[in-house]
């Protein structure tokens, strides 16, 4: 719940005056929409809350217009530690008893989920903005790699043929 | 759902952050059903015993073995009512490498008599991304007896008349025994070690002595399977099976032949015997009672020659409520059996009801029941009422009865 706060929190202290009315009010749906998924266990409205803050964002980046934002690695790694926080707690309602240390086992690995998505994340952001430069070089590259795409593909398919 | 909505945001509203957003989901539903695999498990539950008492904690193990890895195994052990598990709760969560067998001890607590199959166990395994779910049931096929648990009974029932074979029962006919009886004049023939030496002395005459042989009894127990009152956490039925159990234990301890009859929707009999045999045969004839409703009319020629022996004491357990039941008392009672009855009393299972209609209906009930065994006793049938008192007590109650009252003639 925390952590869906403060990714809503994000794009309302960015926005203009103009979203933050209307944002106010899709963040005061998002976050009711996580409280009745954990407390009802209405699996259901886990991704719509996360639709919900990921369409705020968006909202904040189109009507502001804003540049690249350079912290939307951090927002998507956000939004995905939530939901697969919010899955575990509703698989927590089960109130089985699990092994000893299987928790810690589970944290351990959103916690990586979360890095690796900031990994990824920051990579593509990288590559968006090195693309947006429009250089020759990227270019040439972008050729090399469709060249080197199409030539695997015509690879695979005399292999299966042969076959 | 997240990344197909965020990357046709991108698309349409040209932000590559929307984009950057989608990636990650995507790149965890494309990871995560590429690497979920069936983990082919399969689950075995062993019992340490076939056999066990009421109350009592029965070791079992469950063997799971799964071919690939799981993150995350739920088990849930599906369990009849009346068992239930005595240290965690039925459910349990495990990890599995690929390849791994691993035994997880349990204790079951049966907390009623019967007879159960155990051994399903519903199964769900997850991938480490909890994308997807395999779920599968297995089926029991462990049977467990849960014998009734045991009631100490120090004194029982003894029957009027006696069988011809040797037994702990003091006959009341004369013969050779232990037991003392009378005295009578010497006849030719009788054995010089049984003359009474000190009364042929003062009565200058010789007298022998008389005594009582030791001899065996048949017992029918005659279980009433028409009704099953029930209430809270007990039911006569229940209570009846126990008392029947604790009874035959007692009577086959004493080298008495037990037989069986559950009269009801289905009847089911056993011929009397002896024994420790005879002992499990008739406890696992009880376990399989359960009331078949019936609107038949039923009476006791139904009921085979061999399993009612003459001269054997009939014990009814019953709770006095079905008409058939009662009227088979009465027509044994008719044929000369020597005939008790325990009625497992249900008029503590019985809740009164609030209203005035209701109240009015359960006094007249109360009334009707003394009714019933006041007829019962005129036939010269003791009961023994076991509500809240202990069986023993309760069969002290028939025991008085059946040594002040006068049979009726039959």
């Amino acid at each position: 719940m925390a952590l869906l706060g403060a990714l809503t929190a994000v794009p309302l202290a960015r926005a203009s005056d103009d979203v933050v009315e209307l944002g106010a009010r899709v963040a005061a749906i998002a976050v009711v929409a996580l409280v009745a998924a954990l407390v009802l266990e209405w699996t259901a409205l886990v991704p719509t809350a996360i639709v919900l803050v990921g369409a705020l964002y968006a909202a904040q980046l189109a009507i502001d217009d804003a540049a690249l934002d350079t912290a939307s690695p951090a927002y998507a790694a956000g939004l995905l530690v939530t939901a697969e926080l919010a899955y575990w707690s509703l698989e927590e309602r089960d109130y089985i008893q699990g092994e000893p240390g299987a928790s810690l086992r589970h944290a351990a690995f959103v916690a990586a989920l979360g890095v690796a998505t900031l990994l990824v994340a920051s990579l593509l952001l990288v590559l968006v903005d090195t693309v947006r430069t429009r250089g020759l070089a990227v270019d040439l590259v972008g050729a090399a790699a469709a060249a080197l795409f199409a030539i695997v593909l015509v690879a695979r398919g005399q292999g299966r043929t042969s076959h | 759902m997240v990344a197909a909505i965020a990357l046709v945001a991108a698309l349409a509203l040209r932000r590559p952050e929307l984009a950057i957003i989608a990636a990650p989901f995507a790149l965890v539903l494309a990871i995560g059903t590429r690497l979920a695999r069936d983990p082919k498990v399969t689950v075995e539950l062993v019992l340490a015993r076939d056999r066990t008492m009421e109350e009592a904690d029965l070791e079992a193990s469950l063997t799971v073995r799964a071919v690939g890895a799981v993150d995350r195994l739920e088990l849930l052990l599906d369990l009849p009512p009346g068992v239930e598990a005595a240290d965690a709760g039925d459910a349990q969560v495990i990890r599995l490498r690929p390849g791994d067998e691993r035994v997880i001890p349990l204790a079951l607590r049966c907390t009623r008599w019967g007879v159960y199959s155990l051994g399903g166990v519903e199964v769900r395994a997850r991938d480490p991304f909890r994308l997807v779910v395999w779920e599968e049931r297995f089926s029991g096929r462990q049977q467990l007896k849960v014998y009734p648990r045991p009631i100490s009974l120090r004194r029982i029932l003894a029957p009027a008349e006696t069988q011809a074979f040797t037994g702990s029962e003091v006959a009341r006919v004369k013969g050779d025994g232990v037991e003392y009886a009378d005295i009578r004049d010497f006849v030719p023939g009788d054995r010089v070690r049984s003359i009474n030496w000190r009364a042929s002395a003062r009565r200058q005459t010789l007298v022998v002595n008389e005594r009582h042989p030791e001899r065996n009894t048949d017992v029918v127990l005659f279980v009433d399977s028409f009704v099953d009152v029930h209430g809270g956490d007990r039911s006569t039925l229940e209570d009846a099976v126990r008392a029947g159990s604790a009874l035959a234990t007692r009577y086959l301890e004493r080298r008495d032949r037990v037989g069986l009859v559950g009269f009801g929707g289905v009847l089911r009999w056993l011929q009397p015997g002896m024994g420790l045999t005879q002992r499990y045969r008739l406890i696992e004839t009880m376990l399989e009672t359960g009331v078949e409703p019936t609107y038949t009319w039923r009476d006791v020629n139904l009921i085979p020659a061999r399993i009612l022996p003459p001269k054997a004491l009939v014990l009814g357990l019953t709770p006095l409520v079905d008409p058939r039941f009662i009227a088979a008392l009465g027509d044994l009672r008719a044929r000369g059996f020597d005939v008790g009855v325990v009625e497992v009393d249900p008029v503590p299972l019985v809740e009164a009801g609030r209203s005035e209609i209701e109240e009015l209906s359960y006094r007249l009930w109360v009334l009707e029941r003394e009714v019933v065994r006041a007829s019962l006793v005129a036939l010269g049938i003791g009961i023994a009422r076991w509500g809240d008192l202990d069986l023993e007590t309760a069969l002290e109650e028939v025991r008085t009865f059946r040594r002040y009252a006068k049979l009726a003639p039959v």
